[in-house]
């Protein structure tokens, strides 16, 4: 079994790897947690911790799931608020948890409604022996405007809220960001100067995923009703990275250490989330769904794409494409890149064809009798969705030739994709 | 062009073996896993192709089975892992041999070399027989140090990977690509070395700490009135003929005789279609409700044009005419071929190994794997347990690990 040291500094705290359950309910008490170290988490960050006086009263059910075809969690949405156990047994559980596993980490997750909850809170669980604190700045589910997602989309009370929590505690503290908003980065800013040191992104995006049609009521259905509420899993994994990228992209803030969260299920989406500059990495959904045990391939498989890279360090990898990300007016737009389609491998079904013709510009052309798609090169732009659609990946990129009246070396456009489901199709 | 006889059914995509694995429900404690004999861990594996971690489910498949290639391709799945299969439930089981097959394709096409020899513990260890038995136990056993030299009196290794199953099933190219990967690990291969003839029992006992015997079974069976019939050949022969010369054989009749209803017999009937022989003929002892070979097999068979005939027995034989009379009811047949292959089964030849053989199997006397002399142990077909290559896998293991424990050397465990 291949073994690459995946470990990597993050605030000054050292992780072992840099998979970290989200706060949610996957990380919600002692046996869970311990159950996700023992599968090899490197850290949990355990589910918010709320003052006591604030009343945790959940609905039920609380789940509802986007599929498509026959593919379940393509997106999940939930309506779930905070830790709903006693405080003084989820602080005692912390405690055991350091207590047992020294060289894991552990990240309290917390949420307060004034300054001084902020204050309080911070310093029950760094007494609780936490080796950081993340802000929960961003749940879509809470009933108070001064709290969860409406904070943070705030920078000022943001601000304010990261300063109380600075007075109660030493350790290294993430302010975990909502993706309800246009840009992140003014409130990353206020974060910031209010004395956080990191930021985890993203949380839930606020969504309905389906609606009742007999009962005219979107899911879940509680006692008839419903509410706008988080989303999480794959289909919000590219919203993540868009904000990651743009977080890590911004002046200033190009070093800034963040924990990125959102849809990750595989150590592709790892990798990708490393790549667009995050050091560690949270999940939920994927756990509800498949367990802790999904642990394995994440880590294996990441070891496996470093060795692939040559890389000893994962550090190495962290932010390295958000080079190769642009504001769209700098892209190079000088060149086409054609179709190339495998007549050896074309089963003849025609989809290309269909979707050149209702979708892109008519440059299929079908031949009945052969049952083959034919191709006019004077018709297509090279959007290449015909490739995207055939299901054997009998079309690739192929001619790239430079637009009428452009300068350029066609040999030396790098057209190159890599998409691993197409892959020795 | 390749021949019918050379041509292995396709494999899976990325695209389509992601649509297989998909349907997999990643049970709990998964069954499927539990029912692999050599405990290849198959639920293991298609979770991480799920997971697209394709080179972590080559990671699990070979550190539980050295032979992972040829038992994706040679298991008779529907009696082992995928019998247990939860997803049967609800349509049909995971094609798991299909997953475990595309996982060693892409390692083979990768080039990844997962396992390594051990720290050289300074005991050898000498194996008679290159069949999987004989191979999975020479990949244990580097890897945990020993030196390890395996005798084979043919000119190739494998055994009944190399000389019996027809290269449609499991292509010659596979076989020497897993035998190179142990060799690879240090094993040496001594060819065209008979043991009891080119070099005794005495000479190995001397010179290594653990001697090993994994002949299988390697002679035929047959029936006292075909001794002698000039127009008999055995399945095994056969068989072996024609996978050695990859299906060009210049000495095949337009009609064939074959007798026999187990998996042997049903390759060799394939094989003759798939060769182009007209008429090929099987008659069966058993009645087809209690037929011995798999079903894929015989399924595989029918679809050739073999004519099955079951419940009769030979009751006489003059030259090429061979007279039958069913079981039960009251029916003679007399049929004549250009050539009978009696498929009946395979012996142990055990001659010069001074080891005792009842019924075709050592008899323990303590643990498993021992014989009666404490240096020699015996694994693969001549010990108890079904007689398949992932049963060999499993008891080659077995053999290893029991031969670590007695000689001490667990500085690479
Ligand atoms: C035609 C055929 C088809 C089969 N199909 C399947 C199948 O699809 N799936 C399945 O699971 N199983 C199948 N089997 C059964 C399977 O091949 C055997 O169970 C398996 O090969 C047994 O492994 P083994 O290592 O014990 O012995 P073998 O494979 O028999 O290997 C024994 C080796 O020892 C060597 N040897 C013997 N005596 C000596 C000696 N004195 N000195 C040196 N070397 C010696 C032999 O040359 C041989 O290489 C098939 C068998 C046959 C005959
Ligand atoms: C059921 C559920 C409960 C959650 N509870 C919390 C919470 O208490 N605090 C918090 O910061 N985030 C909470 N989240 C958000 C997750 O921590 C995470 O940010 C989000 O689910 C995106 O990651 P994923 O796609 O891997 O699930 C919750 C998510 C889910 C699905
Ligand atoms: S997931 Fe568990 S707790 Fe939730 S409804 Fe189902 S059985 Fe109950
Ligand atoms: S989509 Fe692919 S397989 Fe179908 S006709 Fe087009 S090229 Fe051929
Ligand atoms: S038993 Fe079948 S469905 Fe369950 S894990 Fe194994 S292959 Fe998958």
């Amino acid at each position: 079994m291949i073994k690459k040291d995946l470990s990597i500094d993050f605030l000054g705290v050292h992780f072992e790897n840099p998979f970290c359950l989200s706060s949610s309910p996957v990380g919600n008490c002692y046996e869970m947690c311990k159950n996700a170290y023992d599968a090899g988490w490197g850290g949990i960050v355990y589910k918010t911790l709320s003052p006591d006086h604030f009343v945790i009263d959940e609905v039920s059910p609380r789940f509802s799931q986007l599929t498509k075809e026959d593919t379940p969690f393509v997106a999940f949405k939930n309506m779930e608020q905070l830790a709903e156990h006693p405080m003084a047994q989820d602080l005692a559980d912390m405690r055991r948890l350091k207590k047992e596993y020294p060289d894991k980490v552990l990240i309290a997750s917390i949420m307060g409604e004034t300054p001084q909850d902020w204050t309080d809170l911070a310093k029950l669980v760094t007494e609780a022996g936490a080796d950081m604190i993340e802000l929960n700045f961003s749940c879509p589910q809470m009933t108070s405007h001064t709290m969860g997602s409406d904070v943070g989309t705030n920078p000022e009370l943001c601000k304010t809220n990261c300063e109380a929590v600075k007075k109660g505690t030493n350790l290294p503290v993430l302010a975990k960001m909502t993706p309800n908003i246009t840009t992140m980065i003014p409130v990353v800013k206020a974060c910031l100067e209010g004395g956080a040191d990191g930021v985890s992104s993203i949380n839930t995006v606020k969504s309905i995923t389906d609606i009742d049609l007999d009962n005219k009521v979107a899911l879940p259905s509680i006692n008839g009703k419903s509410a706008v509420s988080g989303l999480s899993g794959k289909a919000v994994k590219p919203i993540a990275l868009r904000f990651l990228q743009q977080i890590r992209s911004a002046a200033g803030l190009e070093q800034l250490p963040v924990s990125g969260i959102g849809g990750i299920e595989t150590w592709e989406d790892a990798a990708e989330f490393i790549l667009l500059g995050a050091s560690t990495l949270q999940v939920t959904t994927a756990i509800m769904q498949y367990g802790y045990r999904i642990i394995d391939d994440l880590t294996n498989g990441l070891m496996h794409y470093m060795d692939e890279q040559g890389v000893d360090h994962l550090k190495d990898l962290v932010g390295i494409a958000n080079k190769n990300i642009l504001p769209t007016n700098q892209l190079d737009r000088d060149y086409k890149v054609y179709p190339k389609i495998d007549w050896d491998k074309c089963i003849g079904c025609g989809r290309c064809f269909i979707s050149c013709q209702d979708g892109a510009h008519q440059a299929m052309d079908w031949d009945d009798d052969k049952r083959l798609p034919t191709f006019d090169k004077s018709k297509c732009v090279g959007c290449q969705l015909c490739a995207l659609v055939c299901p054997v990946g009998a079309i690739k990129l192929g001619l790239v030739e430079m637009k009428p009246g452009r300068k350029g070396d066609p040999a030396k456009v790098d057209a190159s994709t890599f998409q691993l489901p197409n892959a020795e199709n | 062009m390749t021949s019918k006889y050379e041509t292995e059914p396709k494999g899976y995509t990325m695209t389509t073996v992601m649509q297989e694995a998909a349907r997999c429900l990643l049970c709990e404690d998964a069954p499927c896993s539990k029912a692999c004999p050599a405990h290849t861990n198959p639920a293991k594996f298609i979770r991480s192709v799920r997971f697209r971690n394709v080179k972590g489910a080559a990671e699990t498949i070979r550190e539980n089975n050295a032979l992972g290639a040829i038992c994706a391709r040679v298991c008779p799945t529907e009696r082992y892992c995928e019998s247990a299969c939860t997803r049967a439930k609800i349509d049909g089981p995971i094609d798991i041999g299909g997953i475990q097959r595309y996982v060693t394709d892409m390692e083979r096409k990768e080039n990844m070399q997962i396992l390594h020899a051990g720290k050289e513990n300074g005991m050898n260890v000498a194996i008679i027989g290159s069949g999987p038995a004989g191979l999975q136990a020479a990949a244990t056993l580097r890897q945990k140090g020993y030196g390890v030299d395996i005798y084979e009196k043919n000119a190739k290794a494998g055994g009944y990977l190399t000389y019996g199953i027809p290269e449609y099933r499991l292509p010659e190219a596979i076989v020497d690509y897993e035998v190179q990967r142990i060799v690879n690990l240090g094993a040496n291969i001594k060819y065209n070395v008979a043991v009891g003839k080119d070099i005794t029992m005495d000479d190995l006992k001397a010179k290594y700490d653990a001697v090993i015997v994994a002949i299988g079974a390697s002679a035929a069976k047959t029936i006292p009135m075909f001794e002698h019939n000039i127009c008999t050949e055995s399945a095994i022969s056969f068989l072996a003929r024609a996978k050695e010369n990859k299906g060009k054989l210049d000495d095949l009749p337009d009609n064939v005789l074959v007798i026999g209803g187990g998996d042997v017999a049903m390759d060799v009937v394939t094989t003759l279609k798939k060769l182009g022989v007209t008429h090929v003929t099987d008659m069966v002892y058993e009645e087809f409700s209690e037929f011995k070979a798999s079903k894929k097999e015989l399924e595989g068979a029918q679809k050739e044009g073999v004519t099955i005939v079951d419940g009769y027995v030979p009751t006489d034989v003059r030259q090429n005419k061979v007279t039958f009379k069913h079981r039960k009811i009251d029916s003679e047949m007399t049929i004549t071929a250009d050539k009978i292959i009696l498929a009946i089964g395979q012996k142990v030849d055990a001659d010069g190994l001074d080891i005792d053989i009842q019924h075709n199997e050592i008899p323990f006397r303590k643990a498993r794997f021992h014989t009666k002399d404490p240096k020699v142990f015996a694994t693969g077909d001549i010990v108890d347990g079904d007689k398949t290559v992932v049963y060999a896998v499993q008891k080659g293991k077995e053999v290893a690990e029991e031969i670590d424990c007695v000689l001490g050397g667990q500085d690479n465990d």
